[in-house]
């Protein structure tokens, strides 16, 4: 080497050197300044950017409320389901593993494959609320990419029999139906939240603390008994297929306190499988449906016509020949009678009867009372979708109007209006507000009428139910009975149909001290019988049975088999 | 001896050193580098977890960074050792080849076909098991070209058109093709060594003050000129006005540093290398450093950096007491290069400077960085090595 050997040549200018070390320190000492300045000064304004980005509140889901029957019986319930999903993008399965995965989650297998070739989303759902076992069977297939979120699912173990009353609630756990939208708010409770961090693909990482504790929903615990809703709904769906019937509804009322005991319609559905569901399986015909409800309101003309003091219960009313012709209207009785008391109008049913009644009452004074005992506007039960009937205003009434509203034809009426009307006659002359919720006891009403008057219906529609009456097939062993079957032709068409029957019963039983109103509504029956006697107080008689054994009701009769008259022997009524 | 006279190097400190050599060779160096490098590894293998799980390029294995760059690290180490064994004079035999070889890889790499291109730069060459980043190569053939060039040229260094000129000519087809590729950072270390060089051995005053106006000027018109350039110089800036734009990697890089206070959220807590933070086990190392490890772990690496460097230029002053030129230029060819690299990146992380596709030395993920470092390294402790044989009288 040259140069080594020549060192007067090369020199090397030491000073360049450590200038450029020197350079090279101070520049580190620079960084250490600023790392110094990031890490100890500046950190609250960067850590607040940095959560600005991670740092995220989520909701956690509060846990829906149960609800339940008076007696503490679970009539839905939430329980824990899981949603398998998928990040498409990095989803790395062989055929084989999808296909095992398409079939425990029961899906079909190109479908899936679809899903998971749309690589654009970054989310997307595979099978929402599968059971916990078959989601562990899932994760156990081990395929990146695929995730499982926490969700509840209702269960209602009543089915079909409770789920007109309970309703159902939606995928996202809010109610749809029933008591589950009426009570949304409080079954729901408050989804709570916490803070979490969370990495860019939104997977949370870290629980920071949390911000607010979810609140549970509260439990509900209905008026509703599960066994008379049983049996209520089992005693009417029996009737509706024997019968042919389109269509039935039954309520059930607990006569002291207004609460709903029982409400069943048929067709029903299974709320736990709603795959194939239609209109008229949907309907919660006692509480939205209305219709005209035929004989069943001629206690309430008797009753006007009494509180007014027109007439006694003894008083006579001419109703041959059987026949009321008013303006081109005449009005029929099936079976034609001589003078009739007022209360053999109510036992025999007599239309012509009840029609002459009412004519003689001032319109404002009846459409007064109809009003009181809660026609024509909805019962405020706090019920999704209840209907309030048409009562028109007295002064637009004919007469021939007044006439047929009489009977029950003019007005429309919902089943559960129906059965609160005659509440007023098992309480004595007052109308209480009905509970879908469990009361702790008997509750004040509002006087309607006087307790004379309610009496006297009441004895009426006792008689009502005796033989010589229209609905003996009512009665109760053990238990004295009133009630008034309904037998009204359909409308259709703008008229009345000759062969279409809707028919009903109204009672209340024990007559002695009230504490049960059943209504029963059979719409079309269509197996040959239709009377309201015939088809309705036999499903009304089974059901007050059950209920006053089950309540534990003192009977107030003689315990003795029921003798049910012959063929012909009963009153038809006419409506 | 002074830590002053001990950095900076007096006279009479020299001949202490010289007259009683402590050690066969420098144990705080390889000890340094070695602390980066191990650090480097853990601190790779927690910045990649969650890259490697997510990404289906790794086969969603958690170690798939750690297990390459700890197999980076045995051949850089392997190489280092070989590098260790050669005599210093052979690498100034070999320095003009070397270059030359650089110089065809480089050209290689913009051939469509040989050059691979990711994120729209092509900056890797496939070979059958692993890739080459030609750039990286030159970083190591331009610190013996340049140290060896002044030694050549050293009777001629004053003359502009004998001493600088041809430099120039070769820097500016060097900077053609890495403009090419295009890795701006690569040119900027490269170019700051090569001329660092230069100013240490002797070049011009006036040439070096019109040379550094000449390359600001150029610099800047380079980065006016390229819409992409400005946008990092800006974003640089205020990352926070787009913070989710053109800021978006550095506010990260910010928001980790802060995040980090003293002592850091431990080991393995990052947030923000939980795809927040861009090439976190790259460029971005060291924020992640300074998440987990907080101040205290940032002191560290920059302590250890400041070390190494310390000793190139004490080591390449020890090489030029005995008029080792070409050593003591190559010895600080290597420490302006690992320093400057290192102020860079770290500057960038700190939002002290534009974001520049730059790894911070022995410690980022990637092959053709770690084995050039390391065989940096192994040269500095080769040149000592020989001053140390030298000073006990015996022939290197």
């Amino acid at each position: 080497m040259s140069f080594a050997s020549s060192p007067a040549i090369v020199r090397l200018p030491l000073w360049r050197s450590r200038f450029v070390l020197l350079v090279l320190l101070a520049a580190f000492a620079v960084l250490v300044g600023r790392s110094l300045y990031l890490q100890a000064v500046d950190t609250d304004f960067l850590q607040m950017k940095g959560e600005s980005r991670y740092s995220r509140v989520i909701e956690t889901p509060a846990t829906r409320g149960r609800i339940l029957d008076r007696n503490g019986e679970a009539l839905a319930i939430s329980t824990p389901v899981k949603s398998v999903w998928a990040i498409p993008e990095d989803v790395s399965a062989g055929p084989a593993q999808l296909a095992r995965l398409a079939k425990l989650l029961g899906v079909d297998a190109r479908e899936l494959q679809t899903k998971l070739a749309d690589a654009e989303r970054d989310f997307v759902y595979l099978k929402r609320q599968i059971p916990p076992e078959t989601a562990d069977q899932v994760a156990a297939l081990g395929i990146p990419g695929i995730y499982q979120n926490r969700e509840y699912r209702r269960y209602y173990p009543g089915g079909e029999v409770m789920t007109h009353v309970i309703g159902f609630t939606g995928v996202e756990d809010s109610g749809q139906e029933g008591i589950e939208l009426a009570y949304q708010k409080s079954l729901a409770g408050n989804a709570g939240s916490r803070r979490v961090i969370k990495d860019r693909l939104g997977r949370i990482v870290e629980d920071v603390g949390s911000v607010r504790s979810a609140q549970d929903g509260r439990d509900l615990i209905l008026a509703l008994d599960g066994k008379i809703q049983s049996l209520a709904y089992s005693a009417l769906k029996a009737a509706v297929e024997q019968h042919r019937a389109r269509a039935g509804a039954i309520v059930v009322l607990d006569a002291r306190s207004g609460e709903l005991l029982a409400l069943a319609n048929v067709p029903s559905y299974n709320p736990n499988n709603r795959g194939r569901l239609g209109g008229a399986q949907l309907r919660n015909r006692a509480m939205t449906d209305t219709f005209e409800p035929g004989s069943t309101l001629k206690p309430f003309t008797v009753a006007v016509a009494l509180e007014l003091g027109k007439v006694t219960p003894s008083s006579t009313v001419q109703t041959a020949p059987g026949r009321l012709t008013i303006a081109n209207y005449t009005i029929h009785d099936a079976h034609p009678a001589g003078a009739l008391t007022v209360a053999q109008i109510i036992q025999k049913s007599s239309n012509v009867g009840a029609a002459k009644l009412a004519l003689s009452l001032p319109r404002e004074e009846m459409w007064a009372l109809f009003h009181e005992v809660g026609f024509g506007a909805q019962p405020d039960i706090g019920f999704p979708g209840e209907a309030s009937g048409r009562l028109r205003e007295w002064k637009q009434w004919r007469p021939i109007e007044q006439a047929t509203m009489a009977y029950g034809h003019g007005i429309s009426v919902s089943l559960v209006q129906l059965a609160r009307a005659y509440s007023v006659f098992a309480r004595d002359g007052e109308l209480a507000p009905l509970s879908l919720v469990k009361l702790d006891g008997p509750v004040t009403g509002k006087r309607v009428i006087a307790p004379e008057t309610a009496h006297a219906v009441r004895e009426m529609l006792e008689l009502a139910v005796q033989p010589g009456g229209t609905g003996p097939r009512a009665r109760v062993m053990g238990y004295r009975v009133a009630g008034k079957t309904g037998t009204a032709h359909k409308q259709e068409n703008g008229g009345y149909s000759a062969h279409k029957y809707l028919s009903s019963f109204v009672g209340l039983a024990p007559a002695s001290d009230p504490r049960l109103v059943i209504a029963v509504m059979i719409d079309e029956p269509s197996a040959g019988q239709y009377y309201g006697g015939a088809v309705a107080a036999p499903v009304f008689s089974q059901v007050m049975q059950g209920a006053l054994r089950r309540l534990g009701v003192a009977p107030d009769a003689p315990m003795r088999p029921i003798e049910l008259p012959g063929e012909g022997e009963e009153a038809k009524e006419s409506t | 001896m002074s830590v002053a006279g001990y950095v900076f190097g007096r006279r009479d400190d020299y001949k202490a050193a010289r007259s009683a050599p402590a050690a066969e060779y420098d144990r705080g160096l390889a000890w340094a580098a070695l602390l980066l490098a191990a650090m480097g590894l853990a601190m790779v293998y927690s910045a990649s977890i969650a890259t490697a799980e997510a990404s289906r390029y790794t086969g969603q294995s958690a170690s798939w960074f750690l297990l390459r760059h700890a197999l980076f690290l045995g051949g850089a180490l392997a190489a280092a050792l070989a590098v260790f064994l050669a005599p210093v004079r052979f690498w100034q035999g070999v320095a003009p080849w070397l270059f030359g070889a650089a110089l065809v890889l480089l050209a290689l790499v913009l051939v469509p076909g040989i050059g691979r291109e990711v994120h729209g730069a092509r900056r890797w060459i496939n070979l059958v098991a692993f890739s080459v980043q030609p750039s990286e190569v030159m970083k190591l053939a331009v610190v013996l070209y340049a140290a060896d060039y002044t030694v050549r040229k050293h009777a001629v260094m004053k003359s502009f058109r004998k001493g600088m000129l041809p430099m120039l000519a070769v820097m500016l087809l060097v900077s053609g093709l890495l403009l090419h590729e295009p890795d701006f950072g690569a040119l900027v270390v490269i170019a700051v060594t090569a001329f660092g060089l230069l100013f240490l051995g002797g070049m011009s005053g006036r040439h070096f003050a019109a040379l550094t106006a000449m390359l600001t000027v150029g610099f800047t018109a380079l980065v006016l000129s390229s819409p992409y350039r400005m946008q990092r110089i800006f974003g640089f800036m205020d990352p926070w006005s787009d913070a989710f734009g053109k800021g978006y990697q550095l506010s990260h890089a910010l928001i980790a540093f802060g995040r980090g206070e003293w002592l850091g959220v431990g080991l393995g807590a990052s947030v923000e290398k939980l795809h927040y933070l861009p090439e976190a086990h790259t460029d971005f190392l060291l924020a992640v450093i300074a998440e987990e490890l907080g101040f205290a772990g940032v002191a560290v690496v920059i302590t250890l950096f400041v070390w190494i460097v310390c000793r190139a230029f004490a080591i390449a002053r020890e090489a030029a007491a005995r008029e080792r030129h070409f050593a003591a230029l190559a010895a600080q060819g290597v420490g302006i290069w690992l320093g400057f690299q290192a102020l860079i990146n770290m500057g960038v992380n700190m939002g002290l400077l534009p974001t520049k596709g730059l790894t911070l030395p022995l410690m980022s993920f990637g092959g053709s960085g770690l084995v050039v470092n390391c065989v940096a390294i192994a040269l500095l402790l080769r040149i000592d090595w020989e001053s140390r044989q030298l000073a006990r009288g015996l022939n290197a």
